[in-house]
């Protein structure tokens, strides 16, 4: 599992930056499995990473930086789903596939398997996503997501084994997979 | 069976595939997985889920970083002290070489091509002063402690080290045969770079770094 932890006394924040620049990829693959679309996932890595140095104060040296990162990503992604929910605002995910990506060649190059990947995410209630993405992908350990959701570790264990019989649902029978989408 | 038992084991089954189940715990799954041929299906079928998910999503980790936000994180020293000052413009072009890094020639401590080795990751695209691009393809770590990139520029391949005083000088330079732009470089794998093979035994380079060594040697002014 990557990770890296400030050490106890020393840590500045230059270290603390560093730490952040080390993380930065896993944050970004994070943000745009909790958005399922490579725009907003950057949007949110660069804003997850305006709020960690300007609460660079509140770091607790010992810990883990991506941890504290993905946590902060974590609420802020709650936060505008929370917003967007309030303006009324939702965008399909078969529009969400085709602006993903910043370079269209890409795109079409993965477009059949991202596609079915952000299918299948979307289609998770966000906890469990949310869940799911720190442990299965970021290989971060129970008691970690528990800490970075602020949920029981038992909570953990089940709303990734609820995820993953979702998923199992989705991959097998893609057709079957619902229009309206949970986000 | 009830539903508390199905929702008990496919918890366990999660648990299993994360390896959060304890030794005693874990040997008994596996016989409960030894006894049921379809409950062993369903867990290969998770795992091999994961994995599908995973890939596909670390197509994010490869793809260079925006340079808004490779700026945020550069040190308050190099964005506060004018002499060392870069702008960052980003743009998005071919597969690979996406980044692109515009140095602006200032009253510099560095020349240009010694601040776009400090300050751009491989695989970006640095526009030096005049036009000159160059592109960092790898870094590592010469014998004798120094920092050393390969790095092309136009059909040439070189390799730099940084002195302690913060120059990179050429230790060799040659004619290089992959296009500048081609999605082949890599942080841990340079082009054809074969022309620099004597200076890299020469130095004694060790491996090339991960990308991740890589961006804490540039946020750290490599060692600085």
């Amino acid at each position: 599992m990557a990770g890296h932890v400030v050490g106890h006394g020393g840590a500045g924040a230059g270290d603390v930056r560093a730490d952040m620049l080390a993380a930065l990829p896993r944050l970004r693959r994070f943000c745009e499995g909790l958005c399922r679309k490579a725009g907003d996932g950057d949007e949110l890595m660069q804003a997850t990473v305006e709020r960690a140095l300007a609460r660079s104060h509140q770091f607790v040296p010992g810990t883990r930086v991506d941890s504290w990162l993905f946590r902060i990503a974590q609420n802020m992604f709650i936060d505008d789903r929370r917003r967007d929910r309030r303006r009324g605002t939702h965008v399909p995910v078969d529009e969400m596939i085709t602006l993903a990506g910043d370079d269209g060649r890409d795109v079409v190059e993965h477009r059949s398997e991202l596609a079915m990947v952000y299918r299948a995410l979307d289609q998770l209630p966000a906890d469990q996503r949310a869940a799911f993405l720190l442990v299965a992908v970021e290989g971060q350990s129970y008691r970690e997501a528990a800490e970075i959701l602020d949920i029981p570790q038992g909570t953990v264990m089940s709303r990734l084994a609820r995820a993953r019989a979702r998923i199992a649902t989705i991959l097998d029978a893609p057709d079957a997979i619902s229009d309206s989408g949970v986000q | 069976m009830t539903m508390s038992d199905v929702f008990g084991r496919e918890d366990r089954l999660s648990a299993w595939l994360d390896g959060a189940l304890d030794p005693a715990q874990a040997a008994a799954f596996d016989r409960d997985l030894a006894a049921d041929p379809e409950f062993a299906r369903q867990a290969a079928q998770w795992r091999a889920n994961d994995l599908r998910i995973a890939t596909a999503l670390s197509a994010a980790t490869e793809r260079p970083m925006p340079a808004a936000t490779l700026d945020l994180l550069a040190t308050p020293a190099a964005n506060d002290n004018p002499r060392r000052r870069v702008w960052f413009v980003a743009g998005l072009g071919a597969i690979a070489a996406t980044l692109v890094l515009v140095f602006v020639q200032r009253p510099v401590a560095q020349d240009p091509l010694s601040l776009a080795l400090d300050r751009t990751p491989s695989l970006a695209d640095a526009v030096l002063p005049g036009g000159r691009h160059i592109v960092p393809a790898l870094t590592a770590q010469a014998r004798d402690g120094r920092w050393c990139r390969e790095y092309r520029e136009g059909g040439a391949v070189a390799l730099a080290c940084r002195g302690g005083n913060g120059v990179w000088h050429d230790e060799a330079r040659g004619a290089g045969t992959a296009p500048e732009a081609s999605a082949e470089i890599a942080v841990a794998s340079g082009a054809d770079d074969a022309v620099l093979d004597p200076a890299f035994r020469r130095l004694g380079t060790g491996d090339a770094v991960d990308a991740a060594t890589e961006a804490r040697l540039i946020a750290g002014h490599w060692g600085k």
